[in-house]
């Protein structure tokens, strides 16, 4: 018993210096700075032409959050496992004291805290936006809700480029692999499902609709509800919606994790 | 009686049926330098990324200190500094921070990783460099900098696979003294080559590996012993003389010489007493001697007979 609460406690610790030592590289490489810079860069687009209420601008806002999830996990998440391998930093990294499923899961929390960050600092920009064009009072309530939907998708999002990433060579690959399958890949899959009549409710793009449809107002921006309402009337469910994000982030860490660790140079 | 490094029966055969290690065992004592020598495709990196954990063994034990490695990992790799091949580096870190989280892995403290870092950068003559890119480094800077964070943890074992791969000769000449010095210092190192002049000078047993086999293992003195020859390069002031060049041959263990400018090559039988013996004739017959090199000759030649052996016997 106490093997193994000591077995456990040098898995946590393993894993807290992983989780450590990735957002340190992602800060060194300055992609969190980027990505970051781009959370708060876009919201500021929707000046250009802005609507009458709060709800709507809320909406047209939220319509860009799905991407920005893709683009952070692909950032963050693409070259988590093959990029030690292509790298042969892998040859410095895996001879220590160290289980490799611990340094794995560090990657993947720490591409995850990278992308909520990113998502928290394009929530924040666009809350001020609204209380700075609208007023305080105006701030939509249901933006909670959206907002929390959105980090069970970016745990969906990153777990599915993670996956990619312990399945292919180059980080490269990984990284456009993982965004294709998530901007247009699941999308399209989506899309013919509902041209016959079936709802694509296992699709969790489809699911992450569900981050710009809380306040019940369609956007006119491309990667919005839209897109697919003008198809059918398919609207997720949100209890099935959000379970089927959760599907996603788990069984895609639990097999990304399982093949990286397997993994052999 | 532990060792400090022991293989039992390890094999490893991949997927497509290639066996990369056919039941090698080895017996490495503790403060032993062990050159691990073969051709290309031996095994000699098989066998190094199963003792560092990398992969894992079809079959057979390897053992650090006396743990398992596949077994117990963890507590096996406390005691290993490893380079392995030629890692990459993060470019994009400093040495102070790639260390820094390296010493933590080795649950060190915060105060024991500066004083480390310091100490281990110094030794690698890279001070200058601790808080610079190393993306900015020349390989031979970058290969130091790996040994740094081999020895950061002062480990009982260091494994070193092809270290002065890629290096230019002053590169070469920086890591072999650093190696001389974790000998001194008395630190196990098992050092995986197929530079023969390389393992000549650092190590005192040879392991000879060919086909995934241990086809032969004894120290480099019996090895020279049992070849009677031994070579030794030797650098003068002057040009020699004919006179000077006949005086070289009447020197009693000298068995032959080849003189050229400068320098003369002598043929002994590759004893290090005879060695002794002839620098001191040298000395006391006045030749003014700039340099006296010891060449692993015996060592080539019995790589070559033993491969030859291997290759009749298949």
């Amino acid at each position: 018993m106490e093997i193994r609460t000591e077995s456990i406690r040098n898995d946590a610790f393993e894993t807290y210096l992983s989780v450590k030592f990735e957002l340190m590289k992602h800060l060194k490489r300055r992609r969190l700075f980027i990505v970051a810079a781009l959370a708060v860069i876009v919201p500021l687009i929707f000046y250009v032409k802005v609507p009458d209420t709060a709800d709507v601008f809320a909406a047209t806002a939220l319509s860009f959050v799905n991407v920005l999830i893709v683009i952070s996990a692909a950032m963050f998440a693409g070259d988590a496992v093959c990029g030690e391998f292509e790298k042969k930093t892998s040859l410095l990294l895996f001879p220590t004291p160290q289980r490799r499923s611990a340094i794995f899961t560090g990657k993947y929390i720490a591409a995850l805290l990278a992308t909520f960050l990113v998502v928290l600092l394009y929530y924040l920009t666009m809350t001020l936006q609204i209380a700075q064009l609208y007023g305080w009072g105006q701030i939509p309530t249901e933006l909670a809700k959206s907002w929390l939907t959105a980090l069970i998708y970016s745990a969906a999002a990153v777990s599915v480029v993670f996956l990619f990433s312990s399945l292919l060579k180059r980080s490269m690959s990984s990284t456009i692999v993982g965004f294709l399958f998530l901007m247009m890949i699941l999308p399209v899959v989506a899309m013919i499902l509902m041209r016959v009549n079936q709802e694509p409710w296992f699709i969790v793009t489809y699911s992450a609709n569900l981050i710009p449809d809380v306040l019940g107002i369609s956007s006119s921006l491309p990667g919005g509800g839209e897109q697919y309402s003008a198809l059918s009337n398919f609207k997720p469910n949100f209890g099935v919606g959000i379970g089927v994000m959760v599907a996603y982030a788990i069984v895609g860490l639990v097999s990304g994790i399982a093949m990286a660790v397997r993994k052999e140079d | 009686m532990e060792y400090a490094i022991q293989t039992e029966n390890l094999v490893k055969k991949y997927g497509n049926g290639f066996t990369a290690l056919d039941g090698v065992s080895l017996r490495i004592r503790k403060g032993e330098v062990v050159g691990y020598v073969g051709p290309n495709g031996a095994g000699k990196t098989t066998t190094i990324k199963i003792l560092t954990g990398l992969i894992k063994p079809s079959s057979g034990h390897a053992y650090v200190n006396g743990i398992d490695v596949t077994a117990r990992p963890r507590e096996a790799l406390r005691t290993i500094g490893a380079l392995i091949e030629v890692p990459g580096v993060y470019d994009y870190l400093t040495p102070h921070e790639m260390l820094t989280y390296f010493g933590r892995v080795y649950r060190m403290s915060g105060q024991e990783i500066d004083r480390r870092i310091k100490e281990t950068l110094e030794l690698v003559r890279l001070s200058d460099w601790e808080h610079k890119k190393i993306g900015t480094f020349s390989t031979g800077m970058q290969r130091r900098l790996i040994i740094a964070k081999a020895i950061l943890h002062k480990p009982d074992n260091l494994i070193l696979d092809e270290p002065v791969l890629g290096l230019d000769p002053k590169g070469i000449r920086d890591v072999r003294e650093l190696i001389r010095q974790f000998r001194d210092e008395g630190m196990t190192v098992f050092l995986s080559s197929h530079l023969l002049g390389e393992v000549a000078e650092v190590c005192n047993t040879v392991v000879f590996l060919n086909k995934g086999r241990v086809v032969s293992l004894d120290s480099i003195e019996n090895i020279g012993r049992n070849m009677g020859q031994g070579v030794v390069d030797v650098k003068f002031l002057r040009p020699l003389s004919r006179e000077e060049t006949e005086k070289l041959k009447a020197i009693e263990l000298v068995r032959s010489v080849d003189v050229k400018d400068y320098t003369a090559r002598l043929h002994y039988d590759g004893k290090p007493v005879s060695a002794v013996q002839i620098l001191r004739r040298l000395v006391s017959s006045n030749f003014d001697v700039v340099s006296y090199n010891l060449e692993g000759s015996g060592l080539e030649d019995y790589y070559i007979s033993v491969m030859s052996e291997e290759k009749g016997a298949n």
